[in-house]
């Protein structure tokens, strides 16, 4: 039921002026505990929180969907392999995932902030439906900030945890989204109403429908939003926000986009560098493992397995092609490499049409000594086991004397220091 | 709606914490559990006061009529602030990676958050002085 406005639309009066509230609104309004009729916002507003519902929604969204994309390359499955083309597409998705995933930083802490007085409503549950929408709440906002946290700690190359950050960030992804989609259907009506009904049919746009009574519309977030105060509007803090995301955005997304890469004061990459993640020191590479002594050879399924020095293998056809190295941590950069085509080493291996292809390094340890490359990627005219970058023999932390480079794949697939091609 | 959505919702979450026990060697539950509740505590028990008390001394200090600017731009930096702040305190910092965190993040952040303020400056004067016309 309605409550009326202790503050009529228009009233100026400061803080000072505000009219005490009933000791009763102290239990049942959730902005009163606190505030103590003191100060009022008009941010515990509906229409607010479901705006900015609507935006941490979509950028989990676009941050879960580019995720299993990323899994998906991290993990490849038989049944659904990932595609050879378009090359910059891993640099698009990465990009996108890990640029949405920092922008989510504000727009989440926003939303909880306008709707955090929920956690004091009281009672907490009048219905069996209340105790499965604030469960999943709890799920969520947990699984939110752990997502953004684990994501922002990730690229920041800093890891306060003892466990896997790829498997929790993986399956916590699953637990959020769950969460998420709960909660937009026990929020739907309120947040379309609150919105102005978008979408439905004849529905006019927001601004032109009268605001509907707040305390009617949740009286958890109503009354307050009535009064008039002297902070910022609704509209100003949404503004507030978004600039604030543009901002975050602005300086860390010319990490992957190279127009915007002096602006990027805040990105944990430099693109212009040529940065690496994993140094040859990190992965236990020494410079004498790859001297005189080094042999690269194809295995398996061939009919005339190959064992090549260095030299019999930069006298082989070379090919040229620019490619991204696109980081999972989200920086990227385009550079022409040259080397030998993947494609061209199993012609001479005798290797059967449509074979796989596993990738081993001279490194030793870690997740990804070796990569899978599937027969799209193995056919592609650019896949590279590459021996330069720039016209320069690769340095050895990019992967002296020879590393994978191919179209669409995550930086962490693109093999360094490699030693053994196994046909599968 | 309400319970389709619901079903659907934990089923995905069923989905997601069956994979997380299932794969416990990587994900140590318990420790993954604990900091994501440690993270709803710090939200609520940390942030939300300090937010609060952050609002309420905007409140008592700044006069009425910069307040919503003084607010924008706490609003604005705020999000640049704890973005930076593993990178500020090198954290993950690598001795044998001069590539990975390459900036001055402590100098680049008081440098954006500077901007910040100053184009929040510039909106309020461009707003004071069309009010005034």
């Amino acid at each position: 039921m309605a409550r009326p406005s202790r503050h009529p639309r228009g009233d100026r009066r400061g803080p000072a002026a505000v009219t005490k509230v009933p000791a009763r609104s102290l239990l049942t309004d959730p902005d009163r505990p606190l505030r103590q009729g003191r100060y009022r916002s008009p941010l515990r507003d509906e229409r607010l929180a479901a705006w900015l519902g609507a935006g941490v929604g979509v950028l989990f969204g676009a941050c879960f969907l580019t995720g299993l994309f990323s899994h998906l390359h991290q993990n490849p499955v038989t049944w659904l392999p990932v595609p050879a083309r378009p090359a910059g597409l891993y640099r698009i998705t990465q990009g996108l995932h890990v640029a949405s995933g920092i922008a989510s930083l504000p727009v989440l802490l926003a939303k909880l902030w306008v709707v955090w007085p929920r956690l004091l409503s009281f009672p907490p549950f009048r219905h069996v439906s209340d105790v499965v929408e604030r469960l999943g709440i709890l799920v969520l906002v947990g699984g939110g900030i752990f997502m953004v946290f684990s994501g922002v700690a990730n690229i920041a190359l800093w890891y306060p945890w003892p466990f896997s950050f790829r498997a929790a960030h993986f399956w916590m992804a699953w637990v959020t989204i769950g969460a998420l989609v709960s909660h937009v259907g026990a929020r739907w009506t309120t947040s379309r109403r609150a919105l102005g009904g978008w979408g439905r049919a004849g529905a006019s746009p927001p601004r032109e429908r009268p605001r509907p009574a707040l305390a009617e519309a949740d009286p958890a977030l109503g009354t307050a939003a009535e009064g008039v105060h002297d902070g910022l509007s609704r509209r100003g803090f949404l503004l507030t926000v978004g600039a604030a995301t543009g901002a975050l955005t602005a300086v860390t997304v010319g990490q992957t986009v190279p127009a915007l890469s002096p602006l990027a004061l805040l990105a944990p990459r430099d693109p212009r560098d040529r940065p690496v993640n994993r140094t040859a020191a990190m992965a236990g590479v020494q410079a004498g493992d790859v001297a005189a002594g080094y042999v690269f050879s194809v295995e398996g399924r061939v009919e005339r397995p190959l064992r090549l020095t260095l030299d019999e293998l930069v006298d082989l056809p070379s090919h040229e092609a620019r490619l991204p190295i696109a980081c999972v941590e989200g920086w990227s950069y385009s550079a022409p490499w040259s080397g030998v085509r993947l494609r061209d080493l199993l012609v001479l291996a005798g290797a059967p049409e449509g074979a796989e292809v596993r990738v081993e390094s001279l490194e030793q340890e870690g997740a990804f000594r070796t990569s899978f490359v599937n027969r799209a990627q193995a056919q592609d005219r650019d896949t590279l086991l590459a021996t330069h970058l720039d016209g320069d023999v690769l340095s050895l932390d990019h992967g002296f004397p020879l590393r994978l480079i191919g179209p669409d794949r995550p930086g962490v697939n693109q093999t360094k220091w490699v030693t053994r091609l196994v046909v599968e | 709606m309400f319970w389709g959505s619901a079903a659907a919702g934990w089923a995905v979450i069923a989905w997601g914490v069956w994979g997380a026990v299932g794969q416990h060697v990587d994900t140590r539950p318990a420790d993954l559990v604990r900091l994501v509740v440690g993270g709803i505590l710090v939200h609520d028990l940390v942030v939300v006061p300090l937010a609060l008390l952050g609002t309420w001394v905007v409140a008592r200090v700044v006069p009425a009529r910069g307040r919503r600017w003084v607010q924008a731009a706490l609003v604005a930096t705020a999000p640049l602030a704890l973005f930076a702040y593993p990178m500020v305190r090198g954290f993950g910092r690598l001795p044998d990676n001069p590539t990975a965190l390459p900036h001055h993040y402590a100098a680049n952040l008081a440098l954006v958050t500077s901007a910040v303020a100053l184009a929040v400056a510039a909106v309020a004067a461009v707003d004071a002085l069309r009010r005034r016309r």
